[in-house]
């Protein structure tokens, strides 16, 4: 695959967006209803369920409860048939648990915990299909999982990935762009007030690149900070609806 | 998501080969929308073209029309396109994903430098990520049919884009395509290249149609240059050539044709084609990647596509061949052609091979085809990173894999030589090639040895003694040898037993004695098999102790020796014959000329003078001791006169010449290097030891008539006489060859009293239509193959040469398992034996091969260093074949054998004037049985066979192949005639010594020259820096000096 041309002259990235464009996101809450909340999104060709029981009483042991704060146990896999080759093993391999601890400094951050002493969240993420941007595709599900479920949080997540191909930093990179070895921007903000709750990064990035591309993804994380708001509020609305009639 | 409303998603589905190499398919989203660029400065539409100094061309407003070239126009003829007056070109994304996919990076990068150079005015239009352009591919379409559909979807866009201001031309080189689309929308044509060629652009430049048809013509002949099929299964191989489908065996690729010719030799005669003939392949295609020497698998093509070989010396792209293939087939005379169709077993070894002069230093890591230094191996690929620093060496490489769809083979560097035309890399390039391993010998081997050290002397073992007859004593025992020889392997015994009967003995070195079968040494032996003579140095069989020392049979000490001693009678007739184990003391090492002299009755003093075992010694004595050997040496010569005669006369066999020929090609560097005359001695002591050979044959095949190893020379085919026949016919001689006593006898009368080289050249050309002598064992050929041609002996073998030939060895240990009757335990079997053989039929064809180049290379650097004008320079030549370009010639004087161009590269004819002026016009060549006339411009010229020609010598440098020699026409007379003949053989045998001695002295002087040169003049800083302090001030050593003495005891 050598001489793939990632960016064009003419500023066309492979897929067809140009470098400011997100992929296009789709998302629905509350698929399930077992579930205290749920979500599906597809980030492109990435397709993401999240689940979310609690809070509920501590379960298994109860060494892990805390005293002050509601315990955020998290829960990433990917499913077999998510990547190009079937996948041998959907979680407890090393990615997946790096994604989860990820998922939970995340979300520690971003939920009220202080709110729900001595009890537990879980939270559930399954990639269906994987084609970059899975951690962000994970969070934005997630996040509207914690919506659906009515837990209490200080703002959205968003999450967005950014590059630097060429001179110019590229936003919501594919899975194509990702294994190109250019380097991976990783950003999770709290888009009201641009705080940073994560922040990634694989691979070599000069230092007086770095500030544009995390711009870029900051900026990425607002788009889809749109996207997920606007899906909520129509969520909301339909219940809402639903329950007048 | 500002334009998120503007883009649709719609996903490719790709099917990609993984790096596993599995087959998985992909989804990819693709993201199209309505405003892509059309960078057309007639947009009406807000198209947002970049333009200015920073921005991508735009297409030109003046143009008559806009020319969008489909992907195999892109592919194939980017060079038309490239044409600075064509602009206005729009290339499609699908277009130029074909260029990068399906052609090369290279021409991806030149597409992309003509997009971005702002004359050219053209763009590169991003059709596929336009929502209206772009159209999907339906299931089954092929692709070639997707990428025409998609291009012409986009050229209608573009013309509705522009509201109908500019006509679109599409070109293709789709004929279907044309007819489809051609009617299909007004104003956008769709027209083959050619004709889109001939009407917008033959009038303004006319070069661009000249180019499109070189491009076309380039074209067919790649596709046919590069289509190597798969190989078979290999269990279809199998069957194929058990039921005679498919013919398997080692192809040998023609030297001085690589790129076009091979043959097969037929393993099994007879099955499929009639005769047993050769299979050409023909062209690197047929071939399908097999590499010389690989062991193939041929299927035979039918008749209508066979094919001749060509006749025309080749005068190849780095430097020429040295043509000495047979001649005498002409294209018409077809033979049986095929084509590889499987591979059994690669034959790859290490190949010597150096860079193109005109490498260009790529970047870092790139690939790079260096040329191997056999003409017969094709170019190999490989990558380093070292280009600059391996740019003037002779390198090593492996070749690793050849792809089906390669041009050439993939390999990696090794180790380097040294660099080019460095004495010592090309001497180990030559032994390289030849797979000649000559590494020193180990200390493992020297272990197993006995020593004879000033200390420790060396000295026979008791219970030897009991076991061996002693001859030291009762024979008058010596040795006859080049001056100078270190191993001495043979000496010789005669005397007059007490009944009148003749005894003479010959007695080899015992090498077996030391040499244990299965030893280190015999391993090291077998595998080397023979001591190899180069032109300056020799590299042994056995290690120096062997050789030079306890195996040599010098004259004044005991050596054990393997001995055949025969009773002879009054006529000479063998009344008995003795082989056995001995201990002899030799007494005299003697010289070839000191002992015809001494037959022919020089003075005691000047025999004293050269015999150093007479000195010292009281008068009467040496008088005695004279007389005595005088005596010995007389007698010896009347017996081998008398064997001789009887060799010639009762087997009828007169060929002297030839396998004295044969004997001293063997032997010939010593002889090269202690030039001679040819003396009766020379014929005396070659006799002895066909004698000896022929009754160890005579005795090894009677006990052991299923694993005996002789030494056969098959019958001559008779079509191998053509040239020498002609050649003959020509001076009016006739040369009967229908038997060995034919041929020796007409060869003797074919002798021109006012130009003796004539015979000489006659014999050779005889000796060159023999067919090659070889070892065999007796258990794998018929009994009446074993006889020998040019000796006419009926069984023949080598026995006489231990030291440094490994098959002498061999028969040494069956003649000693014969003798003592121990049965054949311990020697190797029938089986063994002829693997064996075969292997030591190799490695003496390899040494003589590599002695062969070497001497060719000390010619060439020789000549190099000549100025060209230099006496030296111009020889004296024989033409011995008349080619279709030009002739064969051989050069007394320095014993070369060389083509000489009629015809050059271009066609043109040369032609010499009466001025000694010569030079190359147009004309024709017309060759005439016997001789071939030259027509040209300015005059005509006739040359016949074994005419006298002047020739200048020119030293052909060749970076990649062996140097050589070419030789140039200068006169159609002979040069200096008057030189009596004799001289000018001597002359060439002090040439010989002379060039290689001058050569060395020079490769000395570069050697020591470059190595001060290295340091130059810093080496005296660098020293005083980096050097080790003198010994005397080190403080070091002085604590060293005081650590050994704490050690030594008090005394």
């Amino acid at each position: 695959m050598a001489g793939l041309e990632l960016l064009s002259d003419q500023g066309f990235r492979i897929d067809g967006r140009r470098s400011h464009e997100l992929r296009k996101i789709q998302c629905k809450l509350g698929v399930f209803s077992q579930a205290d909340g749920s979500a599906y999104v597809e980030q492109g060709n990435t397709k993401v369920l999240a689940a979310v029981y609690g809070p509920h009483e501590i379960r298994g042991s109860r060494s892990k409860l805390l005293q002050d704060k509601v315990l955020v146990n998290c829960q990433y896999s990917m499913a077999t048939f998510s990547t190009s080759e079937r996948k041998r093993r959907p979680r407890g391999d090393r990615k997946s648990q790096e994604m989860t601890m990820h998922l939970q400094q995340t979300f520690n951050a971003a939920i009220l915990t202080s709110l729900h002493p001595r009890s537990q969240i879980d939270i559930f993420v399954e990639v269906l299909q994987s084609d970059g941007g899975n951690y962000c595709a994970s969070v934005n599900a997630a996040t509207l999982a914690v919506i659906d479920a009515g837990i209490p949080m200080k703002d959205y997540v968003c999450a967005c990935s950014a590059s630097y191909l060429g001179d110019s930093p590229i936003v919501d990179i594919n899975y194509l762009e990702e294994s190109s070895g250019s380097p991976e921007i990783t950003v999770a903000v709290l888009p009201k007030s641009e705080q940073i709750v994560f922040l990634e990064m694989n691979g070599r990035l000069h230092e007086d690149n770095l500030s544009k591309v995390v711009d870029m993804a900051v900026k990425g994380c607002k788009d889809v900070y749109g996207v997920l708001d606007r899906t909520v509020r129509e969520h909301v609305s339909q219940v809402g609806s639903s329950l007048e009639t | 998501m500002v334009h998120d409303n503007q883009l649709e998603k719609s996903n490719k589905f790709l099917r990609i080969r993984s790096v596993h190499g599995r087959n998985i398919s992909v989804v990819r989203e693709v993201y199209r929308r309505e405003n892509v660029p059309c960078q057309s400065p007639l947009c009406l539409s807000d198209c947002q073209n970049s333009t200015g100094d920073g921005g991508l061309s735009l297409l030109p407003a003046d143009v008559n029309h806009y020319l969008i070239p489909d992907c195999q126009v892109a592919r194939e003829f980017l060079e038309v396109l490239e044409n600075p007056v064509v602009t206005g070109i729009i290339f499609l994304q699908t277009v130029v994903h074909s260029v990068q996919h399906e052609g090369s990076k290279r021409l991806y990068n030149r597409l992309r430098n003509l997009v971005k150079d702002k004359r050219k005015a053209s763009i590169i239009f991003h059709n596929e990520f336009q929502k209206y352009a772009y159209c999907e591919r339906e299931e089954g379409e092929t692709l070639c049919d997707w990428q025409t559909r998609s291009t012409y979807a986009a050229a209608e866009w573009y013309f509705h884009h522009l509201a109908t201001q500019k006509p679109i031309i599409m070109v293709t080189l789709n004929k279907q395509a044309i007819e489809k689309y051609e009617n299909k929308t007004l104003n956008v044509f769709v027209l083959s290249l050619e004709e889109y060629l001939r009407k917008f652009w033959q009038s303004h430049i006319p070069e661009v149609m000249e180019l499109y048809e070189s491009l076309t013509a380039s074209l067919e002949t790649k596709v046919k240059e590069k289509d190597y099929k798969g190989y078979l299964p290999l269990d279809i191989l199998e069957s194929g050539v058990k039921s005679g489908r498919f013919v398997q065996g080692h192809i040998n690729v023609n030297r001085n044709n690589a790129g076009q010719e091979a043959f097969v030799r037929q393993k099994r005669s007879g099955s499929t084609v009639e005769d047993d003939r050769d299979i050409l392949i023909h062209g690197m295609p047929a071939r399908n990647r097999a590499v010389h020497g690989d062991l193939v698998v041929v299927e035979v093509l039918p008749r209508s596509e066979w094919r001749g070989r060509s006749s025309v010396i080749k005068e190849s792209q780095e430097g020429q061949g040295e043509g000495d293939e047979e001649d005498g087939a002409t294209d018409e005379n077809v033979m049986p052609t095929g084509r590889v169709v499987g591979i059994l077993q690669r034959n790859w070894r290490e190949y010597v091979a150096s860079f193109a002069s005109n490498e260009q230093v790529s970047e870092k890591g790139g690939k790079v085809l260096v040329i191997p230094w056999d003409y017969r191996i094709p170019k190999i690929r490989i990558s380093t990173r070292q280009v600059e620093k391996l740019k003037d060496q002779r390198i090593v490489v492996r070749i690793d894999s050849w792809e089906i769809d390669s041009q050439y083979p993939n390999g990696h560097f090794v180790k380097t030589l040294g660099p080019i035309e460095d004495l010592e890399a090309e001497i180990s390039a030559i032994l390289l090639e030849n797979t000649i391993h000559v590494s020193a010998f180990s200390e493992a081997q020297m272990k197993e040895l006995p020593v004879d050290t000033p200390d420790n002397p060396w000295c026979i073992e008791e219970a030897e003694l009991n076991k061996r007859r002693d001859l030291r004593s009762s024979h008058l025992i010596f040795s006859i040898d080049p001056k100078g020889c270190e191993d001495v392997d043979d000496t010789l015994s005669v005397r007059e037993l007490a009944n009148g009967n003749l005894e003479l003995g010959v007695h080899i070195a015992d090498v077996t004695h030391f040499v244990k079968p299965d030893s280190l040494t015999d391993m090291e032996a077998k595998s080397r098999s023979t001591t190899v003579y180069l032109a300056d140095r020799r590299y042994d069989m056995l290690p120096g102790i062997l050789s030079a020392n306890l195996c040599s049979l010098i004259s004044g000490v005991d050596r054990y020796a393997m001995s055949v001693i025969w009773e002879l009678d009054k006529n000479f007739e063998v009344v008995d014959v003795l082989y056995g184990k001995t201990i002899i003391r030799s007494s005299y090492k003697l010289f070839y000329e000191m002992a015809q002299a001494m037959h022919d009755g020089i003075s005691l003093t000047e025999i004293v003078k050269n015999v150093p075992e007479l000195q010292n010694m009281l008068e009467e004595e040496t008088e005695k001791r004279v007389e005595e050997l005088r005596c010995a040496v007389t007698l010896l010569m009347r017996v081998a006169r008398c064997l001789k005669a009887r060799r010639v006369s009762g087997g009828a066999l007169e060929l002297e010449s030839v396998e004295v020929q044969v004997q001293l090609t063997e032997t010939k560097s010593v002889e090269d290097l202690n030039p001679k005359d040819h003396l009766e001695i020379h014929d005396t002591i070659a006799e002895c030891m066909i004698f000896a050979n022929h009754w160890v044959a005579k005795k090894i095949v009677e006990v052991f008539p299923n694993q005996a190893l002789l030494r056969h020379h098959p019958l001559p085919k008779s079509e191998q006489f053509e040239n020498l026949k002609n050649c003959a016919k020509s001076k009016g001689f006739d040369v009967k060859t229908s038997s060995n006593k034919a041929l020796a006898e007409t060869l003797d009368r074919c002798v021109d009293s006012k130009d003796p080289v004539i015979n000489k050249i006659l014999r050779m050309l005889a000796t060159q239509a023999m067919s090659v002598a070889s070892y065999f064992s007796t258990g794998s050929l018929p009994r009446d193959q074993y006889f020998h041609y040019g000796l006419a002996l009926d069984y023949y073998t080598h026995f006489t040469s231990p030291i440094r030939r490994y098959a002498d060895v061999l028969v040494h240990r069956q003649l000693m398992a014969a003798v003592l009757a121990e049965g054949s335990e311990g020697l190797p079997g029938n089986q063994e034996l002829d693997e064996l053989s075969e292997h030591i039929n190799h490695q003496h064809r390899a040494a003589q091969n590599a002695q062969r180049d070497s001497q060719e290379l000390f010619q060439y650097l020789y000549f190099k260093q000549k100025d060209l004008n230099n006496e030296c320079c111009r020889a004296d030549a024989i033409i011995f074949q008349i080619r279709a370009n030009g002739l064969m010639v051989f050069v007394p004087r320095y014993g070369i054998r060389a083509p000489v161009y009629l015809r050059n590269k271009d066609g043109q004819v040369l032609y010499v004037q009466e001025s000694g002026q010569s030079e190359w016009t147009g004309g024709s060549i017309t060759k005439s049985e016997g001789s071939v006339s030259v027509n040209s411009l300015v005059g005509s010229m006739t040359l016949t066979l074994l005419d006298h020609i002047t020739v200048k010598i020119i030293p052909n440098s060749s970076r990649a192949h062996a140097s050589s020699l070419k030789l140039e026409l200068i006169s159609t007379e002979g040069y200096a005639l008057d030189q009596d003949i004799p001289t000018t053989e001597k002359m060439s045998k002090n040439q010989k010594q002379a060039i290689i001695q001058e050569v060395r002295a020079v490769a000395e002087e570069k050697r020591t020259q470059s190595s001060s040169e290295d340091q130059g003049h810093q080496f005296h800083s660098l020293k005083a820096e980096f050097g080790q302090t003198p010994e005397s001030e080190s403080l070091y050593s002085l604590f060293e000096s005081f650590k050994e003495m704490a050690k030594k005891p008090i005394s």
